[in-house]
């Protein structure tokens, strides 16, 4: 009886806990409010492990009132791959939001089924906006069937932004000018492995500090060893100029590069966990004072924080960004560049017209009343601007709840939407500060000049070619990291062999359906 | 009076072969031991990595406690997104394992009962949809339909009752003897009171069981809350973006954990959403032995 009582009170506890879970339908409570226009928004967070904005945050607001817009907000998950799943999903359903974050893939097949509204008649209606962030790329990159479907979304990502970072106290002390040519590059490698560049008397440094990261654009070895393949003209996966368009791997001079890099591994003047160890392991490791050159993103070497473990080390050591090498044609580049990010922000085909001029009104609005609300917080709260008109947040009443403390990160999620990396935002971004051991002064925004400074290869577009399949790229990988190890010996028979298995498993289809689409792309330079 | 039967025990004299097997066997287990706790070790000595910790990775595991930091813990703790991620969590947990083993109990217990008028075809009913799983977007439409998107409730109400678990809890309750049962009906006992004044009384220990198999599952539930839910999402989706946005953000001057090691954040949430698992299962231990057994023998 006893049992039966706790089992029924559980029962009707239960029935009572079940509003518990309910988290209010924003739609049902927003429709109810005279005037106001609901537009729902799926986005990609701008800072994915943070929260989300606040149900007060004044953006809302300032939207109401000054817009006449309520948005509702719906943060997607980080993984692209989840975000894919949950859009088909809801595709599939039926039920996609008034705009959503969208990778292209996933924009494409949402507009065949009709799901998405062509934008090409927004643009007018945002012409501070379009002025700011959208060109003939962008358009290219969200254009599917003669339609634009979408705006391309910002994630932050700033171009050119790596480059060739050399140890000068390592050179002053052994007495060696900044390398130029490969041979340079090679003889100041080889005397920051044994000549002892830091005096420390130990075995213990190297010449180059790399691992493997690639990307669709940047397949081998990846990015981090791309300025040697820049010297001998086949950085990046693909060769977009006009008279040699196709697969960089395909072409003899790939070769030379992987035989330069092997010759590097031979001589020992690389780390020799490169193929297996992480970026993390990579950047304990410069901080530790192990490498004395390396590709690096100019923030991840010189905003405060990641500079900070290296200042307090090495406090009269330095980093200075030189030209990547130049090889024996006289070809030089850090590595490839796309203006183009992977993501769109796209609109549903069944909202009115009315909705449309709304969701065109609030991007505009983004771009020009709310820029600084969206990208920095609350004016004198958030943030203040300084004699350049550069948000800062020196000055502020309560330093705490300047925009770049921790909690005031949900408050900005959207600023992906707003930023598009004028010079105020740069400036903002990347502080210039006084090191803390050292006492010297650092900029990531000098860094970042200086690096963009160097030779790059433009590749607008190159988002849009074909993917290799799995086996093909596993194979490729696999293999071009093998004859780098010297794990399989690089001669002319052998790489023969390793191309004609390559074309067979579908490589010569893939370029040659690469330099079919760059061609019908336009995006040959 | 209780037999002392370490007295009666018999000495065995192993040979010298048993003898290199037992420590063959025993290497092997201390191996499989190191195997296990390194990446726990690991995880927690990564957890406690104090700020600007700039010694290798091997180094950091072998850190003396002293040097250790709850920096990790302070920025993590101090985030509101984790502490709402956490809340939400655990009101999936509690509405999840409740309404599981309120709707799981009664319906192996219906199962169990041999007089049941159709019992055959109720069990091929419920056992083609287990085999033949009916998809993503079907269910995804019905979520829809029956309002639930964006509701917490949408994470466990879809697969409330797991039919691996119902078949395992018929079986334990196919093992309770029938005289208990007959001579409660003999009695006057509906078989609802049958249910609730015998069956359940004796079953403790498969209860608990299957508790905390739903409340593993709910607990560690990423696909259907990122599917369904709008807002308010929980922890593993947030232990997600920890583990993927840590990438993005070295390129930032501020993320949500301020100037807190990310990878430390990222062991020290790993190590969080752990605990509450890890901490329940010693009181469930005395159960789980006997439940995770029940229908494994027969006769």
């Amino acid at each position: 009886m006893k049992i039966r009582n706790i089992v029924i009170a559980l029962l009707i506890a239960s029935l009572f806990c079940l509003p518990v879970f309910s988290q209010g339908s924003k739609e049902e409570t927003s429709s109810t409010q005279d005037k106001l226009i609901d537009i729902t928004f799926w986005y990609n967070p701008a800072n994915v492990e943070a929260g989300a904005p606040p149900a007060d945050w004044f953006i809302y607001d300032r939207l109401k009132e000054e817009l006449g817009i309520n948005l509702i907000l719906t943060a997607l998950p980080s993984s692209a791959t989840d975000r894919d799943v949950k859009m088909n999903a809801a595709g599939a359903a039926n039920a996609l939001p008034d705009m959503m974050h969208l990778r292209r893939p996933v924009m494409i097949n949402l507009a065949k089924q009709g799901l998405l509204a062509p934008v090409d008649d927004m643009f007018e209606k945002m012409p501070e906006r379009t002025a700011k962030m959208y060109n003939q790329d962008s358009f290219a990159y969200a254009t599917y069937n003669g339609h634009i479907y979408g705006f391309v979304a910002s994630t932050g990502d700033i171009k050119k932004n790596e480059g060739i970072l050399i140890r000068k106290d390592w050179l002053d002390n052994l007495g060696l000018d900044i390398p130029v040519t490969l041979e340079d590059y090679m003889n100041v490698m080889r005397a920051f492995t044994y000549n002892d560049p830091d005096g420390n008397g130990k075995d213990d440094t190297y010449g180059y500090g790399t691992f493997i990261e690639i990307t669709a654009s940047e397949e081998g070895l990846g990015r981090r060893l791309d300025p040697f393949f820049g010297a001998f003209g086949c950085a990046g996966t693909w060769d977009l100029s006009k008279e040699s368009a196709g697969l960089n791997i395909l072409k003899p001079e790939y070769y030379d590069a992987l035989n330069f890099i092997v010759q590097m591994n031979l001589e020992g003047v690389i780390d020799p966990n490169w193929l297996s160890q992480k970026k993390d392991d990579f950047k304990a490791n410069w901080k530790q004072g192990k490498y004395g050159m390396m590709r690096e993103q100019n923030a991840s070497y010189a905003a405060e924080s990641n500079y900070k473990p290296f200042d307090k080390n090495f406090p009269d050591g330095e980093w200075i960004v030189i030209a990547p090498p130049v090889g024996p044609e006289g070809k030089s580049a850090v590595g490839v560049y796309t203006n183009v990010n992977d993501g769109v922000i796209a609109i549903n085909s069944k909202i009115t017209p009315e909705k449309k001029d709304a969701i065109a009104r609030m991007l505009e609005w983004m771009s020009g009343p709310g820029y600084y609300a969206i990208g920095w917080g609350e004016e004198g709260v958030n943030f203040v601007f300084d004699e350049e008109g550069v948000p800062t947040t020196n000055g502020l009443a309560d330093p705490s709840k300047g925009f770049n403390k921790a909690e005031i990160v949900p408050l900005l999620q959207l600023k992906g939407l707003a930023y598009y990396w004028g010079e105020a935002e740069l400036k903002s971004r990347y502080p210039s500060y006084i090191t803390e051991y050292s006492k010297k002064p650092m900029s990531a925004l000098v860094t970042l000049r200086e690096m963009q400074a160097q030779p790059w290869i433009k590749q607008a577009g190159v988002d849009l070619l074909p993917l290799p399949n799995g086996d093909l790229k596993r194979y490729y990988e696999q293999s071009v990291a093998e004859f780098a190890s010297g794990n399989k010996k690089l001669t002319p028979e052998s790489w023969d062999a390793f191309i004609k298995q390559f074309k067979a498993l579908g490589g010569q289809d893939w370029n040659d359906e690469g330099v079919k689409t760059a061609k019908e792309l336009g995006i040959l330079y | 009076m209780k037999k002392d039967n370490s007295q009666n025990a018999v000495k065995v004299k192993l040979s010298r072969t048993d003898r290199i097997f037992n420590i063959c066997v025993d290497a092997f287990l201390i191996f499989m031991l190191i195997v296990l706790v390194i990446p726990l070790w690991s995880t927690i000595t990564l957890s406690f990595r104090p700020n600007h910790y700039i010694g290798s990775y091997l180094e950091g595991m072998f850190l003396p406690p002293w040097k250790w930091s709850l920096d990790a813990y302070h920025a993590l703790l101090g985030n509101d997104g984790f502490l709402d991620a956490f809340l939400n969590s655990f009101k999936i947990l509690v509405g999840g394992v409740t309404c599981s083993l309120l709707l799981t109990i009664p319906m192996a217990y219906v199962l169990s009962v041999h007089t049941l008028p159709g019992r055959k075809w109720i069990n091929i009913i419920i056992m083609v949809p287990y085999v033949f799983n009916v998809g993503m977007i079907p269910t995804y439409l019905l979520v829809k339909s029956v309002g639930l998107i964006g509701h917490l409730s949408a994470v466990f109400l879809p697969t409330a009752i797991s039919t691996y678990n119902c078949i395992i809890m018929k079986q334990f309750f196919e093992g309770i003897p029938g005289e208990l049962k007959e001579s409660a009906r003999i009695d006057g006992c509906s078989e609802i009171r049958v249910l609730f004044n015998i069956i359940i009384p004796l079953s403790k220990a498969i209860i608990m069981t299957i508790g905390l198999y739903y409340g593993v599952a709910f607990w560690n539930d990423f696909f259907h809350a990122m599917l369904y839910l709008t807002d308010k999402y929980p922890l593993p989706i947030l232990l997600r973006n920890i583990l993927i946005g840590s990438g993005m953000n070295e390129f930032v001057e501020s993320n949500a954990f301020g100037n807190a090691p990310i990878q430390a954040i990222k062991a020290a949430s790993v190590f969080m959403a752990a605990l509450p698992m890890v901490g329940a299962y010693p009181f469930i231990q005395k159960y789980f032995t006997k439940g995770t057994l029940a229908g494994s023998v027969k006769g």
